[in-house]
């Protein structure tokens, strides 16, 4: 974790990232090439990466309410990552390709401005259950010295 | 004097009391004070990403919270709490504590923890490897505290999956149905007896397969502390592998079920519980 001129928020953290990324990014398309899981989206294995990439960058870009460029190819990817590194492990500029698509995943849900067009994954009564299961499992003492 | 530390569970693991407490049992025995944290009162945030102002929120509240604990040492169970705290809540807050995976700190010391493990584990185990949580190599440190126990013959699979954790591929079906059907592939090819998991998700998620497999499956967590001489239930797994909606109901027991409210049961954990592995 870097402690130097530490942003305030996450918005802005997200900002900075992205424009480092933006910096370095050459488009090569090799985080694409290294993805495990492009065969689970139709198409998207015969892909040209570089444009892939490209379209991932634009939704980096947010422009607000502008949906991006190439978006189709790109949002395919950004829907079937499950966060297998291989991507930055493959990137020649040390980007953390995998941290990249995850924010193009914020922007493509619409946290970021530009409109969405992921939906969002987040199980309905999500905290409700993690509530249920931990009273299953936990004493009442437990459950408060533990978790509150 | 022990030293003292902030065992972050998480969120999800609380379907599985049996590993929360013995982790805690294992940091314990080779040397740590333990004060566990976890449930979404320490959530990371990660499940947020439509939703950006709740998730920096909850990052800085639950830093905040491990600041006020004082222990200087974070020691996550989670590899999404872990990577979250990485990538993202630690670069706009202020930690005033070090984070480290649960695997390493018990690996460093598994020195201490070898002499402690005395009862005899005979299983054949094959572990169920993923190949995406590329900030600790966990893998190979899980492999060598299984061959620590006593009775384990630990059978290696070539096979590893993508994402850090069977959850993450959940959200691509036809890849945690794939994942699943190698995983039991292999391990029938291997003649494995158990499957070892590494992480809670991939516990929560295969553990049904006793059902219908010709192998248990079990935590690595869970196969250490029974070498331990502990004995803990995976009381998650006897729910799933009950037969049918009323017999789960009967293993839950209706106070749980009055405790945590019946339409939530009905609407939220019942379907969990009932759903069969991917395969």
């Amino acid at each position: 974790m870097n402690t130097a001129e530490k942003p305030d928020t996450l918005v802005e953290y997200l900002d900075r990232f992205i424009d480092d990324t933006l910096a370095r990014c050459t488009r090569c398309g090799k985080c694409f090439e290294a993805c495990p899981m492009t065969r689970y989206a139709e198409g998207l294995s015969e892909a040209d990466p570089k444009a892939v990439v490209n379209g991932v960058l634009d939704w980096l870009k947010q422009t607000p309410g502008q949906t991006p460029q190439g978006a189709a190819d790109s949002v395919k990817w950004l829907k079937v990552c499950t966060q297998s590194s291989r991507c930055t492990e493959a990137c020649p500029e040390g980007i953390n390709a995998m941290k990249m698509i995850r924010v193009a995943q914020m922007s493509a849900l619409g946290s970021l401005g530009a409109p969405a067009q992921m939906k969002s994954r987040e199980e309905p009564n999500f905290f409700r259950k993690i509530n249920a299961f931990s009273q299953t499992q936990m004493s009442d003492e437990e459950m408060e010295r533990w978790q509150r | 004097m022990a030293d003292k530390i902030t065992f972050w569970y998480g969120c999800n693991v609380v379907r599985h009391g049996d590993i929360i407490r013995g982790a805690m049992a294992l940091l314990e025995a080779v040397g740590y004070e333990v004060q566990p944290a976890g449930g979404a009162g320490y959530c990371c945030g990660t499940a947020k990403d439509a939703n950006l102002r709740a998730a920096e929120g909850m990052g800085a509240r639950t830093v905040e919270k491990f600041n006020a604990h004082g222990n200087g040492a974070l020691v996550s169970w989670c590899p999404s709490c872990y990577r979250h705290m990485n990538s993202f809540m630690g670069e706009y807050t202020t930690p005033q504590f070090t984070l480290s995976h649960f695997t390493e700190i018990l690996h460093a010391r598994r020195e201490q923890l070898a002499v402690k493990l005395v009862r005899r584990v005979d299983r054949k185990v094959m572990l169920h490897k993923h190949f995406g949580f590329r900030e600790v190599d966990v893998n190979p440190l899980v492999e060598d505290l299984l061959r620590m126990i006593p009775g384990v013959q630990l059978v290696d699979a070539e096979f590893a999956a993508p994402g850090h954790m069977c959850s993450a591929l959940s959200r691509v079906p036809d890849s945690l149905r794939d994942v699943t059907r190698e995983t039991c592939q292999q391990a029938i090819n291997i003649e494995a007896d158990t499957v070892a998991t590494v992480f809670h998700s991939c516990q929560r998620l295969l553990c049904a397969l006793e059902g219908t497999e010709p192998f248990r499956v079990v935590n690595y967590v869970n196969l250490l502390t029974e070498s331990m001489g502990l004995d803990l239930r995976d009381e998650y797994k006897e729910w799933k592998l009950a037969d049918g909606e009323e017999e789960i109901i009967e293993r839950v027991g209706a106070p749980r079920i009055a405790a945590m409210g019946e339409k939530l049961f009905r609407e939220s954990i019942l379907p969990e519980l009932v759903r069969r592995p991917l395969k």
